[in-house]
């Protein structure tokens, strides 16, 4: 065989037209997305991530949790996602255009996480009246209203924040402010007199209880939810979730991840953050279970994860004839429905 | 058939070669050891670290909470720990082997500047144990295939540069114009590999692409991965391996010529069928489904190919073992690329999007097939490099069942496991953990056959740790896996 030159070629050619058809079109077609605002452009969707949530990322990707879950709904001809309520209409690819790394994933090990951050409890995201973000470690993902994310779901459309407290609000649950009926603060800074481990916060047992009943998001998975711990979802419950999976909920197949939780003993007063345990998991008397910075962060990170927030051209389960597909820049992905 | 009557005793194709020519090879053989030993030696070390980390990884996802309070054992990190010293320790650094010794033996050369591919090979292991240890540590960049941090990458890529680079030279030195099909195939790995490492490195953390693309740039990377890189010299191995075994040409070159354009056009046009439904343009995934079907092209035409060639001379496989672990690679792509259409067909992907499906294609292309060969490679290689022969076949026989056995369950489990995993999940009326119990039986049979791999790879390192000290046969005739009646004299072990 000979033609060198014409090897060489070939093999660079199908290399290039490869790279070119696969990475280069769509960049062009979809790489440089704008975030999507209303008239007034105040509205904004999706916002930058910031702080902890970044870091919640790393920690999230350290960890290996997207070889377990997935971070994408898929349309509703396309599977069950919108059935089991992960999300109310299909992710587009303008959801993640702050996302770095994008974790959309390729396995179901464990739940899709698409949406977590909007099937935590409303007290938690919902602006706390008293919560004072002063002192707190994550002053830079303050707490603003994200209720926005969820009009639909909610009739109760929150007072319109500011655009610039927006800017955090996918990080909102993050951060420590607490409306009364929440569950203990994760702020170390403000170690107030908060409840601490054994006594869950008053309001924590009937939202778990009402939890069936609530929006369709925050449906559990799993019929059983054990009385007496902190409200499903919430940055108190997803504590929980990691340090021990199997006391909520008893088929979990997830590892847990003690390694981010720090057991130490309680110097005057027991932690805001201390993690509300039961059974063989509690520490000892004496002592206490926090969450390390990492967990927080990664805590932090999961309740940003909110795609409720109707997307131009994406038709939403909840709140139909949002529009074709065809007026958004990005075709609908699968294009065709299957079936 | 009669086994007097094949060429078991002088595997050439050159049967009548006078002495010049097997003195000329003897020559270029002995010049391409240290550099060939060097990369062996490494490949198998990293073999058993990532079959330990495989077991970790199979037995962790049915009992989570084993180990499970240590940081670096916990599952998310030892899986893709387990993944990338496979692929770059493992799969990259034998593959190069082979590579090397086949581009010496095809350029008619003797190896020239082995110290490229010393420091090469030394800069490889370093990048792939820093990569390693960073992802134990917790540095994981996220991206699938390209977990390893930027300090291991660039490492890595160093590396690689010097290794390509001794290929590109060692093309200019060869002597007759005939360029034989298991060139293109190295020549095409040897040169894609970095453009596509580069092309992946630069558009994830260099210049990061926006949003969603970061996962379609990972998974073309992947893809391209496994076919231009691992694939190309897994095909280009076989192309050689079998012709030569059993000392009779390429049944047809035009053929051969039809199938490496093809597999270059087409394969490189898979990955994105792995992200059907997802959040993307509907043509991107369509694209790459039309190209796995058109992947059946390549498929038709090697597998033609190597079916021909070995026409009449199926039975040899009983003897050589090189034939029947290449044998066995050359018709696990066919099985991987008929997998690879079906569960990238939308019906089909439906069901087995997002379940451990995937796990049994990858495992297909990256074990079945390509380790496979590359361990008949090695069968051939090595003794030519130690001058001694393997010294047991009995555990060559061993070796070749535990691995072709569990893979095979491997491969079953998976798929069995992925498709009821699926039904499951596409069914709402099942609770979502349903869909994880479902599977655990089949992830269960799964750590079974990582029992019967992990066997096989600790018989063969040890096997080959016996012919790196010198403990081999002293023999001129090489270790066949069953005697050759007719010979009567010799009987392996």
């Amino acid at each position: 065989m000979k033609g060198l030159t014409a090897l060489f070629l070939g093999i660079f050619g199908t290399f290039a037209f490869s790279w070119v058809g696969l990475t280069v079109i769509p960049n062009w077609q979809i790489g440089h997305l704008n975030p999507q605002t209303d008239e007034e452009g105040t509205d904004v969707y999706p916002m930058p991530q910031s702080g902890m949530v970044t870091r919640g990322a790393r920690v999230y990707a350290a960890n290996g949790c997207n070889y377990c879950h997935s971070e994408q709904v898929r349309a509703e001809y396309a599977g069950a996602d919108i059935e089991r309520k992960w999300g109310d209409r299909r992710s587009a690819p303008r959801d993640y255009i702050f996302e770095r790394p994008v974790f959309l994933g390729k396995m179901r090990m464990g739940q899709d996480l698409a949406n977590i951050g909007a099937r935590a409890p409303k007290e938690e995201e919902s602006p706390s009246p008293g919560g004072s973000p002063a002192g707190s470690p994550g002053a830079a993902v303050q707490s603003p209203a994200p209720s926005t994310e969820q009009p639909k779901i909610k009739g109760a459309e929150s007072p319109g924040p500011s655009p610039a407290s927006q800017v955090a609000t996918s990080a909102a649950a993050t951060s420590p402010t607490v409306s009364p009926n929440s569950p203990p603060s994760k702020s170390p800074a403000m170690a107030g007199p908060r409840t601490g481990i054994a006594s869950p916060s008053p309001g924590a047992a009937p939202a778990a209880a009402a939890s069936p009943g609530a929006p369709p998001l925050t449906g559990p998975p799993w019929p059983e939810q054990t009385a007496g711990l902190p409200p499903m979802y919430s940055a108190a419950w997803h504590h929980v979730h990691l340090y021990s999976p199997r006391s909520i909920n008893f088929d979990s197949n997830m590892p847990s991840y003690r390694f981010l939780y720090e057991t130490r003993r309680i110097s005057d007063a027991r932690s805001s953050d201390a993690l509300q345990l039961t059974g063989s998991d509690a520490p000892p008397q004496g002592w206490e279970i926090v969450p390390t910075y990492d967990a927080k962060c990664l805590v932090a990170y999961m309740l940003a994860l909110n795609q409720s927030h109707p997307l131009k051209g994406v038709r939403s389960a909840a709140a139909p004839a949002a529009g074709s597909p065809a007026a958004s820049p990005s075709p609908a992905p699968g294009g065709q429905p299957a079936k | 058939m009669n086994p007097v009557g094949i060429p078991l005793k002088e595997p050439s194709v050159s049967v009548a070669a006078g002495d010049t020519e097997q003195l000329e090879r003897a020559l270029i053989d002995a010049s391409t050891r240290v550099p060939v030993l060097i990369f062996y030696t490494s490949a198998v070390g990293w073999l058993i670290l990532g079959t330990l980390l495989a077991g970790f990884v199979s037995f962790k996802l049915h009992t989570p909470d084993l180990l499970s309070d240590i940081s670096f054992l916990t599952w998310g990190r030892m899986r893709p720990a387990h993944m990338n010293v496979m692929v770059y320790g493992w799969a990259s650094m034998a593959g190069m082997g082979t590579a090397i010794w086949l581009m010496a033996r095809l350029c008619r050369t003797v190896l020239r500047y082995p110290l490229l591919l010393v420091a090469g090979a030394g800069f490889w292991n370093l990048g792939v144990l820093l990569g390693v240890g960073g992802i134990l540590l917790g540095d994981s960049t996220g991206y699938q295939w390209l977990e390893f941090p930027s300090y291991a990458a660039i490492i890595l890529f160093v590396a690689y540069s010097l290794v390509a680079s001794w290929a590109v030279l060692m093309f200019r030195f060869r002597r007759g114009e005939q360029i034989y099909i298991s060139q293109w195939y190295l020549l095409g790995a040897f040169l894609w590999f970095p453009w596509l490492y580069a092309a992946g490195q630069l558009m994830l953390f260099v210049v990061p692409v926006q949003g969603v693309l970061q996962a379609a740039v990972g998974w073309w990377y992947a893809n391209n991965l496994l076919f231009l890189w691992f694939g190309a010299i897994g095909l280009g191995t076989a192309y050689y391996m079998i012709p030569k075994v059993i000392g009779r040409p390429v049944y047809s070159y035009h053929l051969a010529t039809i199938g490496f354009w093809t597999y270059a056009l087409f394969s490189s046009w898979t990955g994105m069928q792995r992200l059907v439904d997802g959040p993307f343009p509907a043509w991107m995934v369509t694209a790459s489904i039309a190209a796995t079907i058109l992947t059946l092209i390549p498929v038709a035409t090697v597998g033609l190919n190597h079916h021909m060639t070995m026409q009449g001379y199926f039975p040899l496989m009983r003897y050589s073992p090189t034939l029947r672990f290449t044998v066995f690679g050359a018709m696990s792509y066919t099985v991987f690329s008929l997998v690879g259409v079906l569960i990238s067909l939308r019906s089909v992907a439906s069901y087995v999007n997002f379940t451990q499906a995937s796990i049994a294609y990858s495992h297909l292309g990256l074990y079945a097939f390509f380790t496979m060969v590359i361990f008949g490679s090695m069968y051939y290689i090595v003794p030519r490099l130690i001058g001694r022969e393997w010294r047991y076949a009995s555990l060559i026989k061993l070796h070749f069942w535990a691995s072709a056995y569990g893979i095979g369950l491997m491969t079953l489990m998976l798929l069995a496991g992925g498709l009821t995993q699926g039904a499951s999940m596409e069914n709402p009326s099942l609770a979502f953990s349903e869909s994880i119990e479902s599977v655990l039986p089949y992830l269960r049979g799964r750590s079974l056959s990582g029992i019967l791999l992990t066997a096989s790879h600790f018989i063969f390192a040890y096997h080959f740790g016996l012919m790196l000290f010198g403990l081999g046969r002293k023999s001129t005739v090489p270790t066949f896996l069953n005697p050759v009646e007719s010979e009567g004299a010799e009987v392996a072990h």
